[in-house]
């Protein structure tokens, strides 16, 4: 004679049962993808160390208040110019030659690396700078800067 | 083909054949030439709003998607003034729509205007947006509309109009601004809107848009109404010209289909297997959107389909094994549940014998639930006492037509219904029970010339649209439909040559038809002789006749005869083995067909072979190594019975809430509190779980994977939504548990593996494999080997010996009727918004807000002569029990006819009020056979139906939107026009 009943008793799983159960599931899950949680570890460290974390923590914490303000704050007019030329600068660098200028920005890192191991305090006069001129790498480089002063000036 | 050759059509100065008549956008866009087009889409065909698809032919220009072509037609779509003009058009779209697209919910790679204007490579917009002096409406409960956002193509118009047939949605273009408007301009929850959700689905846009997709299908979309407004201002300063717009906004698209999962799933709501992809981000359900290529439904749906999911994350849902323990349930882990099953089974199976037992199937769960249901019964325990619900309802109709054709099944396909010139239906609320399939008749009729006949007790809304509308007495459709095929054959209107060729028996057949002469059936019916004699006429004029009914004709004592005498008349009248024509029992539950196709029958293995067949029987033991008894099982009804003579004393009973829907519940539940063992599965507590003695949680079709088969004998995948809610499992999943358990060597690791085992055994299904099932195809058994399926039967000839159909003699008596004391004739059925017994859809907040209450539907001469009015309370008298309910006075029911919904429950439930009788051929109850009388509680009330319910709606019948309104108003020039005049 089964009568019809409503009442469920729940089933109590005791605090410590549930803990072990939840933290074997979490031991299977990392077990499982050993690599990329080591990987996420080294991601957090580096974060952690430039402080990106802190504030990426914070961000989160009160996204739309901090969306509010941002997108209040930029919408003000004297970022108007700004953002338009976001665009523009992106436009601009669709125009950029990057082959020619990867070339240039690899002789600038020689010469600022040059420049870097010599005494700051040295003087150089007229003649040091004659002389300099027929160092056939100075010439090449005072070569190329007048050319690049030709092509800038050109209507 | 020779037709065809003459049609050439040049196009940009390539030549293209066309097919005679076709509408130049199609060819267009099969000739891969890129024109723009917004309002026109192939499943609603063109609606002419948008002006976009401007193109030159013979020198002048003309929308394309107006234009039908012909032969040496020369069209060009590039010339600079055509491509003016498109750009004028589109122009003109974009200061009705403002491009915010990053925040916008509608950003999800699909939607129309970005993509055309995408694609047209428009950089910048002539003329600035300009907003419109109107609010959203958001009254409704599932949908809202953004008349700022909103372009006036007109396509959820015209689906509204022509497609779904609700006539709700017009275009007010006499307005200074005009806006599309509800019914005669009143906020979408006050309307005649039945929230089928198909103008959301079709907009193109983000104008009408399903409430579940707001805040949720972006990354930036969940803002503050004002914060939002600033970021649009924010995106259109930073996105200057729609290129960077566009790559921004594509890429945060991009970003979401990593968010959002799509997922292919078919509907569990009724027959008709509408399929559609399920957008969900974790089990948050989003919304649902059909495809075209949906085979049964395309882009259609109704509300329960496209909103009617909520149940699925009730926070009522079972998450652990239930096991009854004197006053209380107690919850228990599987491993415990699963050996107090078999432990159970076992001690009643030794102790009283296999046929002590039975198990009940569900026609909600999958073909693959039911194939290993009976497979448990039959090879587990070794009894034939399995049956499932289809025995509710449509047991006759399959009787009646394997006395007649052989095959247990609709004859076509939902098109060919569409394809009818005819289409009569006997007992079906069409429009409720099987919304999207009322809808195809709705179209038919409303746009291609199709007549609609329909035979029914209540007016409702097929017959109110019907060409014809005839209220036969209750029970008394066999003779009517008897008496017109002696008609027929009196005036030697029979088709017969087909006869001759295909119909075997038929001098037996017109020897049993003379008792049925008109006066005879005229008496009987009501119906006047004259109108039959018309009806008989016209079936025999039309060139294709297709015959719908359901349960107003199964749930009768004689609805196994009633459903043979349909088919002999389609015999009679050569109306099988072609296009539109045939015979459709419309199945209600989403499964009822595969349910019983796939062997959850007493009777029968899968694909209908009998038990008692020895080669049959010994292929399965062969295959199964067991041994399976001769003589069919007991159905669901003779279980009830055998309970109470105490001949069973256990029952396993899957997804079925047999406390509340079978007939006379009061004989039902004194029946389970009998039982020794009572196993139930289901998603809920349900009022027949509460006499369990074990209750298994399963979980819903969006959480498994199997294949569920439509009215139209469609195979259909779905495939797993969400994951299960944790601690509930899939049906097939717990039987397997039970069934190792009990020593069964079964090891499934995928539904396809049982389908795969089904079609090893079952002819039927030979061909059926999911590779074949992949994705939006589906296969209509019989599938032989090699995957070839059947769309319309009998191709080939009948399933029987001689391949000939057979003419079934039947004989009628009168053996219902209202008395002096029970003087109210009770009908029932479904509502279009809730489910069956209603534990799914009353857990959908939009539905229980607009249909909260169960209610009594009274004729307003039966209100007048008992002095009630809206709102009384009543209480009805059956001689099996009593239920209480909520007068509505309303012209849908005549005389002395009552209805109540089947999703009434608890004092309201109808089978407290049903008997014992049953059809005497297949033990379905007799539900429509009920008298009762009536007792006045109170005089008057509150409605029972809110004002907000559509029922209450006033529609707006119009073809499509009236594009010529918006033509003829002063401030429109057709873009083609303005760039001539401009130069």
């Amino acid at each position: 004679m089964a009568k019809s009943i409503t009442n469920i008793k729940r089933m109590e799983i005791p605090r410590e049962k549930q803990h072990e159960r939840d933290l074997q599931e979490v031991k299977e899950a990392v077990t499982e993808n050993k690599e990329a949680i080591l990987q996420g570890i080294k991601l957090l460290k580096s974060l952690n160390e430039t402080g990106t974390l802190d504030t990426a923590y914070a961000f989160s914490q009160s996204k739309h208040k901090a969306m509010k303000y941002l997108v209040e704050e930029i919408s003000k007019d004297h970022y108007a110019q700004m953002l338009e030329n976001l665009p523009e600068i992106v436009f601009m660098l669709g125009d950029v030659d990057m082959k020619s200028v990867r070339e240039a920005t690899v002789r600038l890192n020689e010469g600022i690396q040059e420049m870097n191991s010599t005494d700051p305090e040295q003087k150089t006069s007229i003649l040091d700078l004659a002389k300099a001129l027929k160092d056939p790498e100075i010439n090449r480089s005072v070569t190329l800067m007048m050319q690049f002063l030709k092509g800038m000036g050109r209507q | 083909m020779l037709e065809r050759d003459h049609t050439v059509v040049t196009i940009n100065g390539r030549e293209y054949l066309a097919d005679p008549g076709q509408n130049l956008i199609d060819l267009i866009n099969s000739a891969g030439e890129n024109v723009p087009q917004i309002c026109y889409n192939e499943s609603l065909g063109p609606i002419q709003t948008c002006d976009t698809c401007v193109v030159q032919v013979n020198g002048n220009m003309q929308r394309a998607c107006g234009t039908k072509v012909e032969a040496g037609m020369k069209v060009q779509t590039q010339l600079p003034q055509v491509q003016m003009a498109q750009k004028e058009a589109l122009d003109r779209i974009l200061e009705n729509h403002e491009l915010y697209c990053t925040v916008c919910d509608y950003n999800n790679g699909d939607c129309e205007i970005h993509n055309t204007m995408a694609e047209f490579g428009l950089e910048h917009q002539s003329r600035p947006f300009q907003e419109k002096p109107y609010n959203r409406d958001e009254s409704g409960s599932f949908y809202r509309y953004d008349p700022d956002q909103c372009i006036l193509c007109g396509r959820c118009v015209e689906v509204c109009q022509d497609v779904q047939v609700n006539e709700t949605l017009t275009i007010d273009w006499e307005r200074k601004q005009p806006r599309v408007i509800w019914d005669n301009d009143v906020p979408i929850d006050q309307s005649s809107c039945v929230n089928c959700g198909q103008c959301s689905t079709v907009c193109p846009c983000n104008a009408m848009m399903e409430k579940g997709m707001e805040g949720e299908a972006g990354f930036l979309t969940d803002q503050e109404p004002g914060m939002l407004k600033s970021m649009i201002e924010l995106t259109k300063k930073v996105e200057t010209g729609y290129g960077p717009l566009f790559a921004v906004s594509d890429s945060e698209a991009a970003m979401r289909e990593e968010r959002i999962k799509k997922t292919k799933t078919v509907c569990t709501y009724c027959g008709v297997g509408c399929s559609f992809d399920v957008w969900t981000k974790d089990r948050q359900i989003l919304k649902v959107e059909p495809n075209a290529e949906s085979p049964a439904n395309g882009i259609a749906t109704c509300v329960k389909g496209k909103f009617g999911w909520d149940y699925v994350n009730s926070e009522k849902r079972l998450t652990k094994p239930l096991i009854r323990r004197g006053e209380t349930f107690e919850e228990v882990e599987w491993d415990e549940a699963i050996s107090y099953v078999a432990k159970r089974l076992t001690e009643i199976k030794e102790k009283r014998g296999a046929d002590d037992l039975g198990f009940i199937s569900s026609s909600k769960a999958t073909n693959e639930e039911s194939y290993l249901m009976q497979k448990l019964s039959r090879q587990i325990i070794g009894t034939n006492n399995v049956d499932n619900c289809s025995r509710y309802c449509q047991s006759p109709a399959t009787k009646g037509l394997f006395r007649t054709v052989g095959h247990g099944g609709d004859s076509g396909t939902i098109d060919d219904i569409a394809k009818a010139n005819l289409v009569l239906t006997i007992g079906s609320n069409t429009d409720e029970s099987h919304p999207v399939l009322a809808s195809r008749i709705k179209r038919s009729q409303k746009l291609f010339g199709q007549k609609l006949f329909v035979f029914d007790l209540r007016k409702h809304e097929m017959a109110r649209r019907a060409d014809r509308f005839y209220q036969p007495k209750s029970g008394t459709d066999l003779v009517w439909i008897s008496a017109i095929s002696k008609y027929i054959l009196d005036q030697g209107l029979e088709d017969k040559s087909f006869i001759e060729k295909w119909v075997n028996d038929f001098e037996a057949y017109r020897e049993s038809l003379q008792p049925f002469t008109m006066e005879y059936a005229s008496e009987l019916t009501g119906i006047p002789k004259e109108e039959l004699i018309e009806v008989a006429e016209e079936i025999v004029k039309a060139d294709k006749v297709s015959i719908c009914w359901a349960m107003g004709v199964t749930q009768h004592m004689r609805g196994s005869d009633t459903s043979t005498a349909i088919s002999n008349l389609l015999l009679l009248t050569g109306n099988y083995r072609k296009e539109g024509c045939g015979a459709y029992p419309l199945r209600g539950h989403n499964n009822v067909q595969g349910c019983s196709d796939f062997g959850s029958m007493p009777n029968f293995f899968p694909g209908y072979e009998e038990t008692t067949n020895d080669e049959v029987r010994e292929r399965y033991e062969k295959a199964w190594n067991c041994t399976i008894p001769k003589e069919p099982g007991k159905d669901n009804h003779q279980m009830i019975e055998a309970i109470h003579a105490g001949n069973l004393s256990a029952m396993y009973v899957i997804g079925e809430d047999t406390g509340i829907v079978d007939a006379n519940i009061n004989y039902v539940t004194e029946a389970f509190e009998k039982l020794d063992l009572f196993i139930v599965q289901d998603l809920f507590l349900t009022k027949t779980a509460e006499y369990a003695d074990i209750v298994l949680p399963a979980v819903p079709s969006l959480e498994k994977e199997g294949t569920f088969t439509n009215t139209e004998r469609r195979i259909q995948r779905l495939y797993k939504a969400l994951d299960p809610l944790p601690g509930a499992k899939p049906d097939w999943e717990i039987l397997q548990l039970v069934a190792r358990e009990l020593g069964g060597d079964w090891d499934y690791d995928h539904p396809s593996e049982i389908m795969a085992e089904a079609a090893s055994l079952a002819p039927l299904f030979a061909g059926v494999t999911y590779e074949r099932l992949e994705g939006y195809n589906s296969l209509q058994w019989p599938v032989a080997e090699d995957g070839t399926d059947e769309p319309l039967l009998f191709q080939e000839g009948f399933p029987f010996e001689d391949g000939k159909a057979k003419f079934f003699p039947l004989e009628y008596e009168l053996q219902y009727d209202t008395t002096e004391k029970y003087d109210l004739h009770v009908n029932n059925g479904r509502l279009l918004e809730h489910f069956h017994e209603g534990n799914m859809t009353y857990k959908v907040e939009g539905i229980a807000r607009k249909t909260p209450n169960p209610f009594v539907e009274v004729s307003p001469e039966l209100a007048d002569e008992r002095g009630i009015r809206e709102g009384a309370e009543v209480k009805l008298i059956s001689e099996a029990g009593e239920a209480n309910g909520w007068v509505t006075v309303t012209e849908r029911v005549r005389g002395k006819e009552l209805f109540i919904p089947m999703s009434a429950n608890g004092k309201s439930a109808v089978n407290l009020l049903t008997d014992n009788r049953v059809d005497k051929d297949t033990n379905t109850p007799a539900y429509k056979e009920i008298a009762v009388r009536m007792e006045v509680l109170k005089e008057e009330g509150k409605s029972p139906i809110p004002s907000n319910n559509h029922r209450k709606g006033n529609p707006v019948p119009q073809y499509s939107v009236n594009v010529e309104n918006k033509w003829e108003r002063d401030d429109y020039v057709f873009p083609g026009d303005q760039v001539n005049k401009d130069g």
